[in-house]
């Protein structure tokens, strides 16, 4: 039998590193804010025109506004994002009907978000983040112990923050829509976990074999092993059959979330109860003994 | 027959009968106020979020409090920075703290000359609010002037509206909501005191008149679109107290010019030639029949308290949220499919118990989203892939427990087992379901879209496994559950 918390430190190496190298990623590489976050002006087009082509029309539009053309992978539609500046309303109008007037070019979506509004949304995402957050920490504080609470959250901000790390890499569009995926994430992150708690629980409330932490810890992860498996696999399966099947614009939200779903595993397996036994869980159990 | 002592069983079909009944009105043609409705980003359309000035408003505000403390109290105040400022050398004996917080007022300093006073967060938060609710409906009248019958609006935080029209758009809306609409009647005064020039931004006509305005467009009961010699012209009628104050103004200065000004701006200044009594007028100036038309949607309507900005704006083409909707529904097919095939050939008999669940679990899903009148959005179509996922889990959980019981000899392992798993997927799925009721709380836009679905779907994955799948499960021997390896 595989002896899971024996991998405990290695298991923080890798951990570790992946947080620094997130670190690294996102001071070098930056987050590729969308204008949700970030205010302006924002279409998906349909062209057959090439990207250069592209560039070189709006090439017209001042230079204190920065304008991104990035075609979606394996198709004709390409998503143009224009920075803020002065006197937005009547640049939108403007520059609409200037794409409305090119037979080239087909609008699909188009999309303005004031500056002074996306740092509201800033501000209420992070609250929605934050709020949520406390709830799973105080409720797993409720029904378990405060280490369970405190190694389920660090598990779950992990795997958020690592598949940040990977947007970042792969310049991956950061929007409320991937905030939505992030959440997918923590919340399969946090099912995970508990699962993995909850057999925790009940071996070592049971009388025969309830001094060995380190057995008990393997034993909830061997037991659960299969499952942990099983429902990777089959929300691997789903999402995958997404990635090919998602309409141009959000096929990126699978993808990260696959590998929220691999971090995600990986940090239920090998972290969250080695972090239960060294925050001296153990102590807990003999003093409840006594 | 076992099978019918079991209560699951009537629990189950009175929940896929409620499921049917309240799903079939969304596959009906007339509307119902229990059905799904699609979000603009699956069914394409037009969505604005305006924001009310809040600065304006207090401003407004501090104006009439400060009015009406004068003329109620006859104590005069200046308005400074966002206070009241109250000087103590006039008698304030009638302003008690009981007047004062009936007005929303609270003390902000107090000095041996003079004491000044904010309005209390409390009160202006609702006060805000109650004037974005206003003009919701001077917003929504509008835009229903114009024939949009099947847009959505609402009121969003103290001071946003959201305004969502779904299908193709006619122009005139963004020009519509867009205009405050203060007219304004004002008489020529050659006085610089307490008077104001108004320009005519195209014609550069100016004319100077008493600044505080006659007559305001508070009194129109009606206007419409009329010709004058061809000529698109305004044509409006005063209300009786309109009437009245129309009538008087223009007996009095039969000679004499007045300006008609919207929004800070001349639109026409005639003279008047004699007295109107009807209440009723038109306003020409260089119309065309769009521009005349919008005015006079405008000027029924009534003024909006304050300016209005347009902080989002989202246009989505039929064609992305037509190909967005096919292409979701397949993959969920497919997703579906595949799942199916891979839990009936890993766990047989068991498996096909799964799918059962998957699909109730998905009726009642729907059921309550069309019982609850929801906006199903595409982030909410992944919150119901989420939701799937956390079905099949929990089938999973069920089945490895009971095997495993049965596995170790014990007792009663069908029980045993589902009891057990079902105490970890109560746990993990509160979880889930306390966190994403914050997110609905505190989120917004694809966020709040997500949340719902998500909070639907455990609710109902938690109801269909206890009852549905435990059904299978308790009429089914355990030889042939497939379980056994």
């Amino acid at each position: 039998m595989i002896n899971f918390y024996s991998f405990k430190n290695k298991s923080y190496l890798v951990s570790l590193t992946l947080i620094i190298l997130t670190i690294i990623i996102i001071f070098f590489k930056g987050l590729n804010l969308g204008i949700d976050f970030k205010g302006g002006l924002n279409f998906e087009v349909k062209s057959n025109l090439t990207t250069n082509q592209l560039n070189e029309y709006f090439d017209f539009i001042d230079s204190d506004r920065e304008v991104l053309i990035k075609r979606e992978v394996g198709s004709d539609v390409f998503s143009i994002r224009i920075e803020s500046g002065d006197n937005n309303p009547v640049f939108i109008e403007e520059i609409k009907n200037l794409i409305d007037q090119n037979p080239d070019i087909e609008i699909l979506l188009s999309e303005y978000i004031e500056p002074t509004f996306s740092e509201e949304l800033i501000k209420n995402s992070i609250y929605a983040l934050a709020s949520s957050l406390l709830v799973i920490a105080v409720y797993v504080w409720i029904r378990f112990d405060w280490q369970f609470a405190v190694s389920g959250i660090f598990a779950l901000l992990h795997d958020v923050f690592v598949a940040i790390g990977f947007m970042s890499l792969f310049n991956i569009e950061f929007n409320l829509t991937m905030i939505a995926a992030l959440l997918l994430i923590a919340g399969y992150s946090i099912n995970d976990t508990i699962v993995l708690f909850d057999r925790l629980r009940s071996l070592t409330s049971n009388e025969e074999n309830k001094d060995n932490f380190e057995t008990n810890v393997n034993n909830s992860i061997k037991l659960n092993l299969r499952r942990t498996i099983l429902t990777s696999f089959t929300t691997i399966l789903a999402l995958l059959c997404l990635v090919f099947l998602a309409p141009v614009n959000l096929t990126e939200m699978p993808i990260v979330f696959i590998f929220g779903v691999l971090i995600g595993t990986f940090s239920s397996l090998f972290l969250v109860l080695g972090i239960v036994g060294d925050l001296n869980y153990e102590a807990v159990l003999k003093a409840r003994d006594s | 027959m076992i099978i019918f002592k079991q209560w699951r069983l009537w629990v189950s079909l009175l929940l896929l009968i409620g499921s049917y009944i309240f799903i079939k009105p969304n596959f009906e043609s007339q509307t119902s106020d229990s059905k799904i409705n699609f979000g603009l980003d699956i069914q394409g359309g037009f969505s604005y979020l305006l924001e009310l000035n809040e600065e304006e408003y207090l401003n407004n505000l501090l104006v009439k409090t400060s009015q009406y403390i004068e003329n109620t109290y006859s104590i005069s105040s200046d308005i400074d920075n966002g206070e009241i400022v109250i000087s103590k050398n006039q008698n304030l004996d009638a302003l008690t703290n009981i007047v004062i917080q009936n007005l929303g007022l609270e003390i902000n300093e107090k000095s041996d000359k003079e004491n000044s006073y904010i309005f209390s967060k409390q009160s202006f938060n609702k006060s805000l609010s109650d004037m974005t609710l206003n003009a919701v409906e001077i917003v929504r009248s509008r835009v229903d002037f114009l024939g949009n019958k099947e847009l959505s609006i609402q009121k969003v935080g103290l001071n946003k509206i959201l305004l969502e029209i779904p299908g193709d758009l006619d122009n005139n809306v963004k020009e519509v909501i867009s205009k405050t609409a203060k007219l304004t009647l004002h008489l020529e005064k050659n006085n610089i005191v307490g008077s104001k020039t108004f320009i005519n931004e195209e014609t550069g006509e100016q004319v100077r008149v008493q600044e505080i305005p006659n007559i305001t467009g508070d009194f129109i009961q009606d206007a419409s679109l009329q010709y004058n010699q061809n000529e698109p012209v305004v044509a409006f009628s005063f209300n009786k107290e309109g009437s009245d104050l129309f009538a008087k103004m223009t007996s009095e200065n039969v000679g004499s010019r007045f300006a008609i000004v919207l929004d800070g701006s001349l639109i026409t200044a005639p003279v008047i030639r004699e007295s109107i009594t009807g209440g009723s007028g038109q306003i020409s100036g260089g119309f065309t029949n769009e521009t005349a038309n919008n005015l006079a949607i405008i000027l029924k309507s009534g003024s909006l308290p304050t300016q209005i900005k347009i902080i989002q704006e989202k246009q989505i083409g039929p064609t992305l949220g037509q190909e967005g909707v096919e292409k979701g529904v397949l993959a969920s097919i497919i997703a579906l499919i595949a799942i199916t095939l891979f839990m009936i050939i890993y766990y047989k008999i068991s498996g096909f118990f799964t799918v059962i669940t998957i699909i109730s679990c998905l009726s009642l899903l729907f059921a309550m989203m069309s019982l609850l009148n929801t906006t199903l959005t595409l982030p909410g179509v992944i919150g119901i892939v989420l939701t799937i996922g956390m079905c099949v889990d929990a089938n999973v959980l069920i089945f490895e427990r009971i095997r495993e019981n049965f596995k170790h000899n014990i007792e009663d392992p069908k029980n045993h087992g589902f009891n057990s798993a079902y105490v970890t997927i109560l746990d993990s799925n509160l979880t889930t379901l306390f966190a994403a009721i914050f997110l609905f709380a505190f989120g917004f836009g694809p966020i709040r879209g997500f949340s719902i679905s998500l909070i639907i779907g455990i609710i109902s994955s938690l109801i269909v496994t206890y009852i549905i799948l435990k059904l299978f499960i308790n009429i089914t021997s355990i030889k042939y559950l497939g379980l056994q390896r």
